[in-house]
Formats: C-alpha cells, structure tokens, sequence
C-alpha cells in the first residue's frame, strides 16, 4: 500500500512548496470564515450591553452613538474578513487543486512515457480498453484523491480544530454535548455512501444493458421484424429499462435518507445548543452574541459532515487506482538493448535463423475493473518451432501457410517486436541479441498484415519512420507503392487528413500506405506480411512488378496467399503448424505435389475462370 | 466545437417541446403534484424553524422567561422532524415521476425504432440511435434531478422569505436586498467562463483520450518505426494543453464559491450595520425598553433570523443560472428525441389488410423494380413465379440482387412504385400483394433463415422457439434433436437450457444454423427462404447442416439464395441473376448444356472443391464471387 503512494512521492516532493502554501493559505481562510460569527457575537453583546444600560440610566445619544461605531466596528471587521477570506480561499484553492492536476498531469505523462517502451507481448495480453480505462479512469481517480479528498481532509480537520477552539473557550461543555452526536452521523453518511456509490454503479452498469439491448435489436432489426417478434423483444428492453430505473429509485431512498439525515443533524446540535444554552443565557452564564455565534458554528461543523462518506469512499477508489497505476509501472519494458552490445552488422548482410522457437502467452494477466482484480493465466502456446532457414544478401525468401501457422509470429521476431525465445537469428553475420534495438530496427523495414494509420495527414502517415523526408521522397515511395494513382481521388492529395475526423481510406489503400512508409525508409531487409491481400490483382500486378527491382538490391521475406506473387522468390517455405513443411523453389515445391501444389493448382483454375467471367460479363453488358 | 454551437442554435424556448413532454409525465403528475406540495411543507418548515429560534431568543433568552421555553424546544424539534421527512418523501415522488416519465419515454422510442424499415435504419447509424436512447434520455432526467422541476418551489421559498423578513422588518429586508442583483450578476458572469472552461476541457479531454486510443493501439508501429521521441512530445503537448484547462475551471469554479461565500457574509456585515443601526435607534424611543418584547423596533431575534434567513436564501438563488444550464441542455436532447419519433420510415400495413389467403406456397415476382439509391437500381422489372411446393435456387455474383429478394418478400423493404406513386409491380404470396398482407400473417407464413442467423439472449430454446410461444418446448426439441443440434449441445453444460451469450457467441457458426434450422422446423411456415451460409465449418458439421437443410426443405415452397453445389443440383429450378436481372433459368443438366454463366460458376465451385476448409475461405472459391 504504502508502496503504491511511493509513485506519488518524486510529485509531491516536487511540488512542495505549492502543497504547503496552499495547506497555510486554507487555514488562513478557515480563520477568516470562523472570525465573522466572532465579530458577529461581539456586536451583539455590545448591542445588548448596551440596551440594558439604557434601560438603566435613561441615558442616550453618547451611548447609542458609542454603541453604533462599536457595532461598525464589527460589520467592518466582518467585511475585512471575508474580502480577505475570499481571496485566499481561492488562492488555496488554486494550490491544491490546480497542482493535484499538475501532478496528475506529470503522472499521465510518466504512464505514457511508460507505455512508449512495453514489450509488445504487453499489448497483446492488455487491450486497448483496458490500457485507456487505466489512462483515463484510474489517472481520474488518482487525482480525485490528490486534489478535492485532499482539500477536504485538510479542510475538514482545520475547521474542526478552529471551531472547537474558539467554541469551547466560550463555554466547553456545552460544546462537548453539541459535538457527541457528530461521529454517528459520520458512521451513517460513511454507510449510505456505500450504498449510493454501489447503487450508482450497479445503475451504470444496468443503463450499459440498456445501452447494448438497444444496439442489439438496431443490429439485428432484420431478423426481429422478419421473425415478427417485436413484442417479445420490446418486452426485454422494457424489463431492463424498468429495472434501472428501479436501481435509480434505490439510490433515491439511500440519498433520500443521506440528505435530511445530515439537515437532522444541523438540527439537533441547533436543539441542544438552545436546550442547554438558552437556560445559561437566561442565567447570564452564557452571554447571547456566544450564543449565537456558536448557533453558527455549529452550522459550519455540520456541513462538511454528510459530505465524510463520499470523501471515504473517493479515498478508496483513488487507492485502488493507484494499485492499478502500480501495476503498470510495474510491466515488464521492451526488449532492450543488450548490456554490451556487438557492432553494428555489416551493411547489406543476408538474414540466417538457426532452430527458432517461440512460446506465447503463459503470463499471467490481471482484470481489474472498480470491483477488485481477478487473475487469468493465458495458455502457453508453441507457435514456431524450429524454424531453420538462411536468406543471402539481395535474396527473397517467400512463406505460405493456413491462418494460424505462425508466420506472422515470425514476421514479428524478424522485426525485433517479438524477443527470441530459443535458438537464435542473425542479421548480416550478427546475432540480433547482442546488437542494440536501433541498430537492427533501422535496417528492418516491417509492413505489418494490420496497417494501423494515425489520425493524421497522409504524408505525415508515410513519412512515419522518417520525419525528415522530402516530398520529392514521398512521393517515389507513393509511385512505387502504386498509392500515387489514388492520390487524385482523395480530397487533398497527399495532405488529406485520415482517421476519425477525415477520410477512411479503402483497404487496399491502406495497404499501399504502408507500404510506401516502409519503401521511404530504404531498409536493407524487407518483410512483407500478406501486405498485398486487400489491393485489387490487377494493382498487385503492378505493385509486385515496380518492387522487383527494388527487391533486388536487399533481403526479402514475404508472406502471401497468392502464390503467384511468391513464384520468383529463391526459396519458399510452407509453414504447418509452426513448423516448416515443404520448402523448396517454386518448381521444386510444384514437383513434391504437396500443399504447396494444390493450392497453386486451385488458384491457378480460378484466375482462369475469373477472367473467363469477365469476359462473359462483359458480352451481356 | 460544433456541438457545443448545435446547443445554442437548437435550445430555443419550444413550448410544444414541454407539452410533448408533458405527455410522458402526464401519467404520473399526482406524483408531481405531491412533491410539489411537500416541497412546499419542507420550504415552510424550514421558514418557520429560524423563526422559532428567533422567538427563543426574543421571548425567552434576553427577558429570562423560562416558562414556555420547553414547549418551544418541543415545536422545534417536531417542526424539523416533519421537514425531515417531508424533504425525504419530496426526493422520492419527484424522483419517481422522473424516472416513470423517462422510462414510459425510452420504451416507446424503442417501439419507434423498432418499426422503422431497414431505410430508416440505412440513413441513422447505431450508434447515434443508441445515444438517443441513453444519453438523451438521461439528459431529460437532469430536469428531475436539478430541480428544474420543482422550480416553483424554489420560487414560493424565496418569496415566502421575502414575504418573512418585509414583515419583520421593512426597512432592514430593502437595504438587505440590495446584495440580491450583486449576487445574481456576479454568479451569472463567472458561471459562464465556468462554463467555457469546462467546455474546453472536455473537448481538449476528448482530444487527448483519442490520441491515447490511436497510440496505444499501434504501439507496435511507433516501436518499430522509433517514433517513440516524437510520440512523447506531441502527448507531453496535449497534456499540457489538458493541465492548463484543468487549471482554469479551477481558478473559475473557486472564484465562484469564494464569492458567492464573500458576498454571503457581506450580507451579514451589512445586516450588522444597519439592523445595530436600527436596534440601537429603536432603543432611545418612547417605550421602556424590554428589547425583546416591544412590537415595531428591531430585536436582537430579529437580526439573527436576518442573518440566518439570508444564508438560506443565497442557496436556491446562485442556483438559477445552473439550472438554466441544464435547462438547455434538456431542451436539446429532446428536440432531437422527438425529432426521431417524427421520422417514420414504418413499413406501414394496409389500411384494409386482406383475411390471409388459403395456404398454398405460391410465390410471384412481377416486374419488380427496386433500389437502395435511387441512383444505383438493382432489380430492373424482375419477374417470376414459384409454384407450390417448387425448390428454387437462386445463383449469382455479389451484388446481383439475391439478397433483395429475400428482403422483399418478407417485406423489409416495399417495391418501389412506379413514377407517378402507382403500385407497379409487386411480390405476391398465395396470388396476394405482400403489401395487402398483415404483417403477421405474412412473416408467419414466410420462414427465413438468415445467412448469419441472429441469436437473442435467452437460452438455446428459447432462440428455437423464438416468436413461437404457442409452440410446445417439447416439440421443439424434438425438431431440433432431428436435426441433430444434441449431439452439438453435449458440449455446453446446460444444453439446451444453456443462455446464450451476446449475439451468441458461444455458438459456433454451424451451431447458430442448426438452431435456425430447427427454429424453422418449429414453427413450419409453408414458405421458405434460406441464405445459405458461406461461413466455413468443420466437414462432421458441414454434414450435419446438409442434412438438416434437406429437412427443412422437404415439402415448402422454397426460395434458396445458394452457395453449396449439392443444394443446387437439387434444386427443382435454379435462377442465374446478374445485375439484378434473371440471365438464365433451368435445372442443373438443361443450364450446364447451355454452357452459360451458370456452367462458369459451376467449374469454379468444382475447382475448389476439396480443399482444405480454411483454403476454402481464403480462396474464397464458392458460386457468389
């Protein structure tokens, strides 16, 4: 636990000093909100003292006019109190609030920083979702326990040991009896807290039914409306409208119950203070501006009273969220550099694997969400499995298999995305173990078979890996990737803005993009995963033929399902089950009649039929 | 940025906006009619409590008069306890006309939504409909929960105050007064940069969780291309830009409570001032002074239940410009809420629906011309007829209009008219239009089988039995063991009582078929239309889905959108379409003599045939590409 807090400590440590003033300046302020009812009861007593003196001596004029500067004495004080007041209420509120969101801040930006350097096994045992309900909800969290739990605590406590100072230097017994029944109180807003944040919760989650029904029945309309089962499936959204709006009304009661529980108790201290007080006032025990001015303060103590629970309860979310935070921090990092990294590898150094396995998973995974952390062990996986094969300088080696077979596993490994779990791959003479992650990824150009694009200009997406390009660069990779016959169609050329605020580009298109961001890096060995799947034959065509000379001169391992885009590769391996199958050039491998042949022969047919259709097609248009 | 001007342009002060709301809270005003009137106990019990306190401190603390004294405390303590639980009751009447009110309202927009036709739904994305029911919805709530609702309340509390200090004491209440346009002015004022901050906050919050979205999905990418540099400086960027407007709603929010406060105890000082004035110039007139007791000066109980009455009264006031907020914000979701019940694209049943004909399982196609674009026609004067009985398949390329037929016959769609708005054509069931049909009787009788059968919640049965309920469990099982489905279900712990999960996930894609097949056998509509699936499943599976179609289809009329080859060869009649027009027609032999289109598809389909499954599907070699 304390642990957890250790994350926030380098934050704190260096916000110090905005922390303090701040913490001063809202004791300041408390002082300052406790003066009026001060000020408030002397002028009272002086009111009265000297009305019972008039009515003693039949005396006026001087008196009452001593009297009025007294009493304006007093508003004026009032007023001085509560400019001041105000004034460094807000500056103290500015502090502590405003450097929780500072710290915070710093927080989300060391989370980042982290996150910029996990293994990608990382992603893929945490999904986005649960990595964003980490960087929003739990960053949200932690900043509500920095910044208003804070305040209030310090808040809290202050105007605690203020008021009952200045209370039980007027009369301190009567303060005793009044302030007995506030830890009840706080006991009770604590369990009906509870119950309102758990009822709002379950509500969310039920309004998240309500939420999915709905896309349910919009998804599947078709079949509702075919099916003529309208009524039944209305019937369901209304049970799960009906019972959020009866975990609403549960919530209600316990709110219901919280809000004139807390009024109840600014009653009763009010009941006591005039039960015990009044009599000592009558007695002249008490004198009445004490009196009064305890009324008030008994107010100011009641108030930040109901609010006790909810404070609680955001102290523990926020605890909670920063054991998350921990166990992000706490992730494994990427793969990185070797302690004493070998040379760079020559230039232009062909790629050898020697006996490569790769296990995946087996690393335990946490869930956690607001209720708690439930553990889930992914099963291990032997995805690769002795995978031996040399590529020589300017060489291309082609890989085919079934969905599943492992070969972008391999892919990954090549890239230095995924470590080498056993056996080893070396780049130009070198294993890739010993050298720095730079050194290889700078020569490895990796098209990924999911082409992620960022919300971001086409150009800046091509020049991903090399901001410095030039837009004479840009576009040679756009030609070579054949994106540049796209570039007409798009509303701004190269500078038209994708994603979610631009266009969505088809998928052949963001195939080319990617592409073209791998061309533009110039790198000494290519890895292409199915790269081609979603451009049409005919563009592959071209793609594949503008790519061959530039295959030429570096190292070349493509995946692909159309083998014809393999054919001219200097080896091809066929990938079962992670391990290699058949292997053999192209001719070799359509001699072994193997997988590799009927797969060729059945794409062989349909290629046939295909333009044996167009041609169809086009007589009857 | 734009949402936030629709807000403005939209919140225009509608009155039939209210009345059309009003029609959803109508059912259950005697709700809101009781919380307003225990509004009004609480707003008056928590008047009369100070004033008890100012009677303590006039008639019994400052003249010393015990006798009385416990007879008040009691008053006291009943008066706040009869608040207590008139404030607690109040919460939960208006509460529960708010939510009743908002649930009658989500479950007849579901109604609404559920009748539109697939045309509505091609012009209105998911997701947005889905955020008309929740968010929009909820918005309305706020109305309820903010108290706009019971602002008469808040309006009879402030005037019953006003009413209370002007009695005490005229002149005090006037100059007291004056802080009151102070207050309205300077909340109103920082409540709007409040505003504008929290407005640029949330977009700035929004820009920054999207940026995080993109970046932590293609981590990898920013790994591998070492962006990681540049990654981090344009988050440290958005970040800085969230901080910063972070820090300004949270310099406005605390001038906001700082000065409502300060000005709360201005009142006071002034209270001070020139009600002292007043007590000490009441004290040198003409009556012997018992400060407490004489009529028409000013007291000291007076000048507290002033003090008290003013910081009661500050709360409901800086409140108003909030509720005007949420007031606006009402008034746009509902705009938009019943801007959708005024679109209707219903597929509306005749006026005069005809009784449903003697089933006998004729289909007829009549120059049906049809599109989903007005620009992009897919069927052009398709025409042809199914006899009684007769299995028919229909073949084709993607796109050609097989799919359309299945949607028109059920009616999902309607044919379109002819130019001048005249019926032209038309798709008849039993010799009549589908569209003289009611609804029901046409979707008993026709049974589809979707290529991706939908699954709703419920168990197993409960999908087989689907829009069944007159059909016996028993039998229904019985349909679905003849199909086989036992065998399948052997795996799931509850079989056929298992649930199955959203949109049946823990259904393999031959498990949904056969739970489809079986719903069919179940309800046994004298017409059919199957989508055959293109979905690969294991060969044991794949047999058993042969099967189980051969026995939906035995003795129905059917209308079979094909992709096996067997369910082709089959068939009684087979329809070669292509671009939304019937090409060729015959049975299997007399098609692959023409040695036509259909002959192409054919060698296409043998081609691929015995291939590995998943082969299959990369492929893609089946007769729809």
């Amino acid at each position: 636990m304390t642990r957890d807090f250790l994350l926030l400590w380098p934050h704190l440590k260096r916000y110090r000093w905005r922390y303090g003033l701040g913490a001063l300046c809202l004791a300041g302020a408390v002082a300052s909100r406790i003066a009026i009812p001060y000020f408030l009861g002397e002028s009272i007593d002086t009111l009265r003292a000297g009305a019972e003196r008039e009515t003693e001596l039949g005396d006026s004029g001087l008196g009452a006019q001593s009297i009025k500067s007294l009493v304006l004495w007093g508003a004026g004080s009032i007023v001085v109190a509560a400019a001041i007041g105000a004034l460094i209420r807000t500056a103290s509120r500015i502090l502590i609030l405003g450097t929780s969101r500072r710290v915070v801040s710093d927080v989300r930006r060391d989370l980042f920083d982290h996150l910029l350097r996990l293994s990608p096994s990382f992603y893929i045992e945490n999904t986005t979702g649960e990595l964003m309900s980490r960087c929003v909800n739990d960053v949200r969290n932690v900043q509500g326990l920095m910044g208003p739990v804070f305040m209030y605590l310090a808040e809290t406590a202050v105007v605690y040991l203020f008021c009952l100072t200045v209370m039980a230097s007027k009369s301190p017994d009567l303060t005793l009896i009044c302030v007995l029944p506030i830890p009840l109180f706080v006991i009770s807003s604590r369990f009906l807290a509870g119950r309102i944040q758990r009822g709002s919760r379950r509500a969310q989650a039920k309004l998240a039914e309500v939420s999915a029904k709905t896309d349910e029945s919009i998804s599947g309309h078709t079949v509702v409306q075919a099916l003529g089962i309208e009524a039944l499936d209305a019937e369901r959204f209304d049970k799960r409208a009906e019972e959020y709006r009866e975990l609403n009304l549960e919530v209600t009661r316990a709110r219901g119950v919280l809000s004139p529980l807390m009024g109840g108790l600014a009653a009763l201290c009010l009941l006591l203070v005039l039960a015990v007080g009044g009599p000592r006032v009558m007695r002249g025990e008490l004198s009445l501006g004490d009196f009064i001015s305890i009324l008030f303060y008994l107010q100011m103590l009641a108030a930040p009273t109901g609010v006790m629970g909810f404070v609680i309860s955001s102290l523990q979310r926020g605890r909670a969220a920063l054991r998350r935070l921990c166990e992000v921090f706490d992730a494994d990092l990427t793969m990185l550099d070797p302690a004493g990294p070998g040379p760079a590898p020559d230039k232009g150094g062909g790629l050898s694997v020697r006996d490569l396995s790769i296990t995946l998973g087996g690393s335990e995974r946490r869930l956690s969400d607001g209720e708690g952390t439930t553990q889930e062990r992914l099963p291990e996986r032997l995805v690769l499995e002795g995978i031996d094969f040399e590529v020589q300088p300017g060489k291309t080696l082609g890989i085919v298999g079934l969905t599943g077979s492992g070969k972008t596993t391999l892919l990954r490994v090549l890239a230095r995305e995924l470590e080498v779990d056993a056996g080893s791959v070396f780049l130009g003479g070198r294993d890739v173990t010993e050298l720095r992650l730079d050194d290889v990824r700078s020569r490895v150009g990796y098209v990924p078979q999911e082409t992620f694009l960022f919300s971001k200009s086409l150009a800046e997406n091509v020049s991903l890996g090399r901001i410095e390009a030039t837009r004479e660069e840009i576009l040679r990779a756009a030609e070579d990737s054949r994106l540049s016959e796209d570039l007409d169609q798009l509303p701004d050329g190269l500078e038209t803005m994708l994603g979610e605020r631009g266009v969505n580009l088809s998928g052949g298109q963001r195939q080319r993009t990617a592409l073209a961001r791998v061309l533009l890096l110039d790198p000494e060995l290519l890895l292409l995963d199915d790269t081609l799947s979603a451009v049409d034959a005919h563009t592959a065509e071209e793609i594949m033929e503008r790519l061959r000379p530039l295959m030429a001169g570096r190292t070349t391992v493509i995946v692909s399902h159309h083998l014809a885009h393999l054919s001219a590769a200097d080896e091809i391996i066929v990938l079962e089950d992670g391990r290699i199958g058949e292997r053999g050039s192209h001719e070799q491998l359509l001699a072994q009649s193997g997988f590799y042949k009927g797969l060729w022969e059945r794409q062989e047919m349909r290629e046939r039929l295909e333009r044996e259709v167009e041609s169809f097609e086009g007589d009857v248009s | 940025m734009s949402e936030a001007r629709n807000k403005r342009e939209s919140a225009s002060w509608d009155a039939r906006l209210f009345l059309r709301l009003w029609e959803f809270v109508r059912p259950h005003q005697h709700l809101l009619w009781i919380g307003l009137g225990l509004l009004l106990l609480t707003s008056g019990a928590r008047l009369l409590s100070t004033y008890l306190v100012k009677i303590a401190i006039d008639d019994h603390l400052i003249p010393g008069v015990q006798q009385g004294l416990m007879g008040l405390l009691m008053a006291f303590a009943g008066v706040n306890l009869v608040e207590l639980l008139a404030r607690r009751s109040q919460m939960l009447t208006i509460d529960r006309a708010g939510h009743n009110a908002l649930r009658d309202l989500r479950c007849k927009l579901f109604r609404h939504l559920q009748k539109q036709s697939a045309r509505f739904y091609d012009k209105h994305r998911t997701g947005t409909l889905v955020g008309r029911i929740t968010t929009d919805v909820e918005a309305l709530y706020e109305l309820f929960s903010s108290g706009v609702v019971t602002i008469l309340g808040d309006v009879f509390f402030l005037t019953a105050t006003i009413a209370i200090l002007l009695s005490l004491d005229w002149r005090l209440t006037l100059v007291t007064m004056t802080v009151v346009p102070v207050l309205l002015l300077a909340t109103t004022i920082i409540r709007r940069y409040v505003r504008s901050a929290y407005e640029t906050m949330r977009s700035r919050t929004g820009q920054m969780n999207g940026f995080l979205h993109e970046n932590v999905g293609g981590m990898s990418l920013i790994q591998i291309f070492r962006r990681e540099h540049k990654a981090r400086g344009e988050f440290t960027e958005i970040n800085t830009g969230v901080r910063d407007a972070q820090l300004s709603t949270v310099v406005w929010e605390s001038t906001l409570s700082a000065t409502t406060e300060m000005l709360g105890s201005f009142t006071t000082a002034l209270i001070l001032w020139y009600g002292g004035g007043l007590v000490v110039e009441s004290m040198g007139g003409p009556r012997p002074a018992d400060l407490g007791s004489w009529s028409g000066g000013l007291t000291l109980g007076i000048l507290y239940s002033f003090v008290d009455y003013m910081q009661k009264f500050f709360t409901p006031l800086s409140d108003l410009s909030q509720k005007y907020t949420v007031l606006q914000n009402a008034m746009t979701a509902g705009s938009r809420i019943f801007g959708l019940f005024d679109t209707d694209e219903s597929i509306k049943e005749a006026e005069h629906p005809v009784e449903a004909p003697p089933a006998r399982g004729l289909i007829e196609f009549r120059d049906v011309h049809f599109a989903y674009d007005p620009s992009e026609p897919v069927l052009r004067g398709l025409s042809f007829r199914l006899e009684a009985g007769e299995r028919v398949a229909v073949v084709g390329a993607t796109g050609a209009g097989k799919t359309t037929l299945m949607k028109l016959l059920t009616r999902l769609y309607d044919v379109d008219a002819a130019a001048d708005g005249t019926r032209a054509g038309g798709v008849f069931l039993d010799g009549v239009d589908v569209r003289d049909w009611r609804l029901n009787a046409l979707r008993q009788r026709v049974g589809v089988v979707q290529q991706e059968p939908f699954l709703f919640e419920g168990t197993v049965l409960d999908n087989i039995r689907l829009g069944q309920s007159h059909v016996d469990p028993k039998l229904a099982r019985a349909a679905a063991t003849r199909l086989g489905l036992d065998e399948c279900l052997e795996r799931l712990p509850r079989g056929y009582d298992e649930p199955i999960l959203e949109r049946g996930k823990n259904l393999s894609a031959g498990e949904k078929q056969l739970v489809a097949f079986a719903r069919i056998l179940a309800s046994e509509p004298e017409v059919l239309v199957l989508d055959e699936a293109t979905a690969n499943v294991d060969s044991h599976t794949e047999a058993l889905l042969q099967s189980a179609e051969k026995e939906v289809l035995r003795g129905r009329t059917s209308l079979i959108i094909a992709h096996r080859l067997s369910t082709v060869i089959d068939a009684d009649r087979i329809l070669v379409m292509q671009k939304g027009e019937i090409v060729e027609q015959g049975n299997h032999e007399s098609l692959m003599q023409q040695r036509g289109l259909y002959w192409r598809l054919c060698k296409l389909q043998l081609g691929s045939a015995g291939a590995g499954d998943a082969e299959q599907a990369e492929a893609g070699a089946s007769l729809n590409t």
